[in-house]
């Protein structure tokens, strides 16, 4: 379970490249043993951020602490503290994973159960198997195990599953799953609401370059629970009518598909009898509420123009 | 700087190399096929020996002679045309460059020049030649000294003025010799500027740069790895030419601490300017054009396959801000002349070389703007 102690904390924190404000004044902070999701579009300053906290970008202003440590300042002693996949992870192409793995323990001064790594990501019976040779899915299992490697305090994992394919994405899945039930904290930068939602204590939602949201899934969902919306599936054209009289606002889905959004179980009842009384023909119905994605898309549907012009100085 | 992380990446880059074929080929079997060719071409130049196709029009005693002056020497081999044939023609179709015509009246000119009203004047010899041809030259200068040897011979009295050489080394050095040095240092200049440059641009677009960033690696440890891993490939690919030269073709060079120290200072110059080209090849592809713009002036220019002096004036100077140059000039002087001052000379220049292009090199190798 996650603690309350924070083991990130960005405060005011600015990265910008010549006009382009890439990351802009954000401030948030991660709690020890917490899964803390990176939500966003591309090119929203997901990986700008990580990247400034795992130390390889200067930021522009503000202050990024991790474990207590300034990053600009102390850069040797946090490097030594975590551990990251960085997005797309690729290492030398005829090394094998043991060897990978052995090379990395090194480079840390670490003695890591290479075995133990291997068995926790699955990639024992490829252990003797060269870089080039391994698909997508291993090739990321063996970027979280290397970042495993020196028994870090916070995991960096940057878009973990992006380019795998359903299969190899849950076979991830279950690796990070693992690294939570071991109590890691782990900073998960990712574009997959499904992975936020099944794997994060807390998501954060940037958009150009500011958050725009925080908070547990559960609660981004719940804050948008009157959106819960029902979809009447082939439904007759009079509906429209006939369902606003009722004082609901449907607006048409698809070709003959009608989406109204309401705010309790007793409105679906409501359209249903009128619809009956009424004797229009129904081809099917579904009642949602907002799933992550939705609240995502919502938060971060600033047309592109607006976007860059509140992006530029 | 951490030794134990040096080791580390040492071993990985000697791995990595060790199970690419092709990579091994070019770095150790390539420069001992220079030699192998060089050598087998320049070893042993008195065995020259050209066809010469000659349409004896005159079929005497005196043509007869020539010939026997033509072949002596196993200059030339005689190639009979026949005499009905147009010369010109003949050589054409059968795309030769060098054809001699002797005339008819060959033998009766050579008695009149001795005797008789046209006495003195030279006997006409034709050759018929093709100006395209790169080797016609020589054939041509072969031909006039045989000539000329024929018409000193025929005055009857001794030469007035001979030729004496005198090597300034000792007769056991032949072009081989000057050679071996060359493409030692062409070796070693290869594979450190495109290990370096190719290793960087590769690690870059791959994204282990951006990996590698995030672990106690510093600039120090990954550029003293480099060159670690260089000297080993140098060390070995020295050996080989060395080896492959003394066993095939006899060559004896001098081996003393210059040659260690100057493989040492080359290889830092080279990894320096790999580093230091690294910004302009994005992408492990533009990394071979970026390394071949560098690499083949100087391979050519730098006195490596023919001597400086062959070439004209103002490529001679250019040659002289190669660094390729000093290398050649300080192993030829400490592997061929025993020449220490000459050694210190170009070493010294080599070195300064060295540390202004590996300390720029260093301040240029930024892990973060590599990302």
């Amino acid at each position: 379970m996650p603690n309350t102690e924070p083991v990130i904390v960005v405060d005011k924190l600015c990265k910008h490249y010549g006009a382009l404000r890439a990351v802009d004044n954000i401030s948030f902070s991660v709690n020890s043993g917490e899964v803390f999701a990176f939500l966003g579009p591309n090119g929203a300053g997901k990986s700008t951020t990580a990247e400034v906290i795992e130390t390889i970008r200067v930021p522009t202003s503000g202050t990024v602490t991790v474990l207590g440590m300034d990053v600009t300042k102390r850069k040797a002693e946090v490097v030594r503290r975590i551990g990251v996949l960085p997005q797309n992870f690729s290492s030398f192409d005829r090394i094998t994973v043991r060897e990978t793995l052995q090379y990395y323990a090194r480079v840390f001064g670490c003695r890591a159960d290479i075995d133990a790594l291997m068995n926790l990501t699955h990639l024992r019976d490829k252990s003797a198997a060269l870089f080039n040779t391994l698909s997508g899915g291993l090739k990321q299992r063996l970027g979280i195990a290397v970042a495993l490697v020196s028994d870090p305090d916070i995991v960096f994992l940057d878009e973990p599953t992006t380019g795998l394919d359903p299969h190899a994405r849950r076979q991830v899945w279950e690796v990070l799953k693992g690294l939570k039930d071991r109590g890691k904290t782990v900073f998960l930068t990712t574009h997959y609401m499904e992975e936020a939602e099944l794997l994060a204590d807390t998501v954060a939602i940037i958009s150009s370059g500011r958050i725009v949201a925080i908070d547990s899934p559960a609660r981004l969902t719940e804050g948008d629970a009157k959106q819960v919306r029902l979809t009447l599936k082939s439904i007759d054209a009079a509906a429209v009518g006939l369902i606003r009289k009722l004082g609901f606002c449907p607006v048409p889905e698809g070709d003959d598909d009608l989406c109204v959004p309401i705010e309790s179980p007793d409105d679906v009842r409501r359209i249903l009898e009128e619809i009956q009384r009424c004797g229009l023909a129904l081809g099917g119905l579904d009642v949602r509420k907002p799933n992550l994605e939705e609240v995502f898309l919502k938060l971060t549907a600033e047309p592109p123009a607006a976007r860059s012009q509140n992006r530029a100085a | 700087m951490t030794p134990r992380i040096v080791v580390a990446n040492l071993s990985v880059r000697l791995k990595s190399f060790y199970r690419e074929r092709s990579a091994m080929f070019f770095t150790f079997a390539f420069p001992v096929i220079l030699v192998l060719v060089f050598g087998t071409i320049f070893t042993k130049p008195e065995h020259l020996n050209f066809d010469l196709p000659v349409q004896d029009n005159s079929r005497s005693q005196a043509s007869a002679r020539l010939l026997e002056a033509l072949a002596t020497g196993n200059a030339f081999t005689i190639r009979p045309v026949p005499v009905a044939v147009d010369a010109t023609q003949y050589a054409k179709e059968h795309r030769l460059n060098l054809l001699l015509v002797i005339p008819k009246d060959f033998e009766a000119l050579q008695r009149q020049r001795v005797v008789g009203p046209n006495a003195g004047v030279p006997v006409p010899l034709k050759y018929v030649y093709d100006p395209s041809s790169t080797s016609v030259n020589t054939k041509i200068q072969l031909l006039d000294s045989i000539v000329a040897a024929a018409n000193q011979k025929a005055t009857g009295n001794p030469p007035a003025i001979k030729l004496f050489a005198q090597s300034i080394l000792s007769e056991r050095y032949r072009f081989i010799e000057f050679f071996v040095p060359g493409i030692i240092a062409m070796a070693i200049m290869t594979s450190s500027l495109s290990n370096a440059l190719n290793m960087n641009a590769e690690l870059r677009q791959k994204g282990i740069l951006r990996k590698l960033a995030t672990t106690p690696i510093t600039r120090a440890d990954w550029l003293a790895s480099s060159i670690v891993y260089q000297l080993i490939l140098s060390v070995i690919s020295t050996a080989a030419i060395l080896l492959v030269s003394f066993f095939v073709f006899d060559v004896r060079l001098h081996i003393g601490i210059w040659l260690p120290l100057i493989l040492v200072v080359e290889v830092i110059a080279f990894v320096g300017i790999g580093m230091l080209l690294t910004p302009f090849a994005k992408e492990a592809e533009s990394a071979s054009a970026v390394a071949n713009a560098f690499l083949f002036p100087m391979m050519f220019l730098s006195g490596t396959f023919f001597p400086v002096e062959m070439m004209p004036a103002f490529l001679q100077s250019f040659a002289k801000l190669l660094p390729l140059y000093y290398v050649n000039e300080a192993l030829r002087a400490a592997m061929i002349f025993v020449d220490d001052a000459a050694t210190l000379r170009n070493f010294g220049v080599t070195t300064a070389f060295a540390a202004i292009v590996f300390v720029a090199g260093t301040f240029r190798t930024r892990w973060d703007k590599d990302l």
